[in-house]
């Protein structure tokens, strides 16, 4: 992406070529940060424990996928978070105070999901409003609106040893003598998907395009309205999918109110996976790491007896660290 | 310098708390607190109250509702029973209590989010004369004499009383194990009251009894639970309390904190401070499958009802926990108000605690207590 110029021999090696040095870089992290944790808590190394990371990793993954595309066109998405639990408020809504069919309960939480990004689309896109203020009005929509919709009390989705239950087994397999975090083949999917939309298609280069000069952009004829508003929609069901994924994985409650400053993880895993607040650049696979080192010192730095201030200063930390290194990347190449 | 006073603070406010301890019943259940007499309760008027509640995100707060509406109904008073949306909007909660006050009740309840930013409201009923019943959890900073009584669980007491109750099951594994063993104690937070004094009676109830059988304790983990609880910190311990509280209230976080327990190799019970702590417990457990009643497995106490934790008791995973009364906790606020609205004297009053297993939980008297 970056290292056009000159580079050592490090960044010249093809196979880093091919990456990105961020994304070596992150997935070095990750790997160190693995192995570390690994070493210093044997609870910390044992299947379930691992797999439990890839369980909890799910919600943020998918959040964080449909916000890249916001962040590539120079915008954010805040209303994510609260509208991830809001969607999965109403698609429990539906299933447990309605008695309808769990795949109701999906559909809806994916339709609103959609809903609330066709109305961020508009609100950014047509009316062009700052993404920030726009979305963080949205934000605080979905918010009061989870909780209207519940009459302010909190939501079980179906536990998975009840019939309607079936639907956790999309994002795990937890039966005697067998676990199995399925719900990563979903990401992994989904971010090739995503990843091939983004850079292989004509939507995906003009999302980019917007990003890196929207007004140029839209003197080469391209519809910006549209696809900027694309990628609000995107990140919309992405929300709503994630939704439904911290509801398969979750047996806790969903309480109304709750979910601002999710979207600060998967924002702040996009970031980290190398995807630029200014727009113009980003890579979905980039997200996923992000989004995995975010993961790793969440459920690793208990495991070291570390108290949860610390967790949050390391996590900040890192943050900084992550933007400080897309910086001196920006000003290389000016 | 600051940290020194606040623990000297709330150490004296923890022995005052232990003075008023209302004696156990036998059968698992604190009692309620004999200073105020609200068996025959009567009002002279047909009053109007104003009560502001935490909001309704949790059922608990319906069967508040409940009990306050039936004792409402039978003294043939009317009432106007809100909240905010969710338990982190103080300010909406602030402005429902000037509402409240501007509808000059002859009384008005008050469970409050934060206990210093209502003071201003507080000190605005004082001066227009109208009484303020606190409920669910105390109004410790108050201005003098515009909170004229509580009617709230005794939350040090509820976690003594699941201390007790564990310890009948811990007491001999604790006695036969070679080295040391830990037990887990998950808060949500170390700020709210409640929290932090059911989590700190369950510590120092626990140490009590293990000191009582011969064993030494020691307290690890959350800086604040180790200052205030009562234990002595010290090495080779035989019973090691591990306090873990999350960086963020969130279901992911404290689902991480119960399998970092779990997964430690002397952990022989887990207990859960309130509902979110507990249905943490449930998802911590689901990967790792440790909790259970059996002498290999953790042994997992907690707080509060709802499906997920009703299911886990049922079904094993959890031993037991404790449920507050707020079907009595509804009834006893519209006493206090008709009382303080009579112009009697009202002081506190501690609507008491429950214990319930697999094996009672289907009792009538817990059963109104258990909700969705």
């Amino acid at each position: 992406m970056a290292d056009k110029k000159k580079g050592n021999a490090f960044t010249n090696n093809p196979l880093v070529k091919a990456v990105g040095t961020q994304k070596i870089v992150v997935l070095l992290v990750i790997i160190v940060l693995f192995a570390f944790f690994s070493i210093m808590s044997s609870g910390f190394r044992k299947y379930p424990t691992i797999v439990s990371i890839f369980d909890y990793s799910y919600y943020i993954s998918f959040m964080a996928i449909g916000v890249t595309f916001c962040l590539i066109t120079g915008g954010v998405d805040l209303s994510i978070g609260t509208g991830m639990i809001c969607y999965a408020l109403f698609g429990g809504y539906l299933i447990t105070r309605q008695g309808m069919p769990v795949i109701v309960g999906i559909l809806g939480t994916l339709l609103l999901g959609l809903l609330m990004g066709c109305i961020n689309g508009v609100l950014v896109a047509v009316l062009e409003l700052p993404p920030f203020i726009a979305t963080l009005g949205t934000m605080m929509v979905a918010r009061g609106f989870g909780s209207i919709i519940t009459g302010g009390m909190s939501v079980t989705w179906p536990a998975a040893s009840s019939e309607q239950g079936w639907f956790r087994m999309l994002f795990k397999i937890n039966k005697p003598g067998l676990l199995l975090p399925v719900g990563f083949i979903w990401v992994v999917i989904f971010v090739i998907l995503m990843s091939l939309f983004l850079n292989k298609t004509r939507p995906g280069r003009y999302i980019i395009a917007i990003g890196s000069n929207k007004e140029a952009t839209r003197l080469s004829g391209v519809n910006v309205v549209k696809y900027q508003a694309l990628a609000y929609i995107i990140s919309g069901v992405f929300a709503g999918i994630a939704g439904i994924a911290y509801a398969a994985v979750f047996s806790s409650s969903i309480a109304p109110g709750t979910g601002a400053g999710l979207e600060l993880d998967a924002i702040a895993g996009a970031i980290i996976g190398g995807t630029s607040m200014t727009g113009g650049c980003g890579s979905i696979f980039g997200t996923l790491l992000g989004v995995f080192v975010m993961s790793m010192l969440k459920s690793g730095l208990p495991y070291i007896g570390l108290q949860a201030n610390w967790q949050q200063i390391i996590t900040g930390l890192i943050l900084i660290l992550a933007v400080f290194i897309d910086v001196i990347k920006n000003r290389k190449l000016a | 310098m600051k940290n020194k006073m606040i623990s000297a603070l709330l150490a004296t406010a923890m022995v005052a708390s232990m003075i008023t301890v209302p004696v156990l019943a036998s059968e698992g259940e604190t009692e309620a607190a004999a200073s105020v007499d609200l068996s025959n309760v009567e009002a002279k008027e047909a009053y109007h109250f104003e009560i502001v509640s935490k909001g309704f995100q949790h059922q608990y707060w319906q069967a508040v509702l409940k009990g306050a509406q039936e004792e409402a109904d039978r003294l043939g008073v009317t009432m106007n029973f809100v909240g905010p949306n969710s338990e982190s909007d103080i300010a909406d909660q602030v402005q429902m209590l000037n509402s409240a006050i501007n509808a000059k009740p002859a009384a008005i309840g008050l469970a409050a989010l934060s206990t210093d930013a209502c003071n201003d409201a507080l000190q605005q009923a004082k001066d227009a004369g109208i009484p303020i019943v606190g409920f669910d959890s105390g109004v410790p900073g108050a201005p003098e004499g515009s909170v004229v009584a509580n009617a709230a669980t005794d939350n040090y007491a509820a976690g003594e009383l699941a201390a007790e109750k564990t310890y009948e099951v811990l007491k001999d594994r604790i006695a036969a194990a070679e080295g040391s063993v830990r037990i887990g104690v998950m808060g949500q937070d170390a700020t709210s009251e409640s929290i932090v004094n059911r989590g700190l009676g369950f510590i120092d109830k626990i140490a009590e009894l293990a000191t009582a059988d011969g064993h030494t304790v020691t307290v690890e983990g959350n800086d604040k639970y180790v200052q205030d609880s009562k234990v002595e910190a010290t090495d080779d311990a035989k019973v090691i309390i591990d306090v873990a509280v999350p960086s963020q209230v969130t279901a992911e976080l404290s689902a991480t904190d119960c399998q970092t327990l779990l997964n430690k190799e002397d952990t022989i019970c887990i207990y859960g401070s309130n509902q979110h702590s507990g249905e943490a417990m449930v998802t911590g457990n689901e990967n790792l499958q440790k909790l259970g009643s059996g002498e290999d497995q953790v042994l997992g106490v907690t707080f509060d009802s709802g499906t997920v934790i009703k299911e886990a008791v049922k079904n094993g995973t959890l031993y037991g926990a404790i449920t507050q009364a707020p079907v009595a906790m509804g009834a006893a606020v519209i006493d206090l108000l008709t009382m303080a609205a009579n112009g009697e004297e009202v002081g506190d009053v501690d609507t008491g605690c429950q214990w319930y297993t697999a094996d009672n939980m289907e009792d009538p008297e817990i059963a109104q207590n258990l909700y969705d």
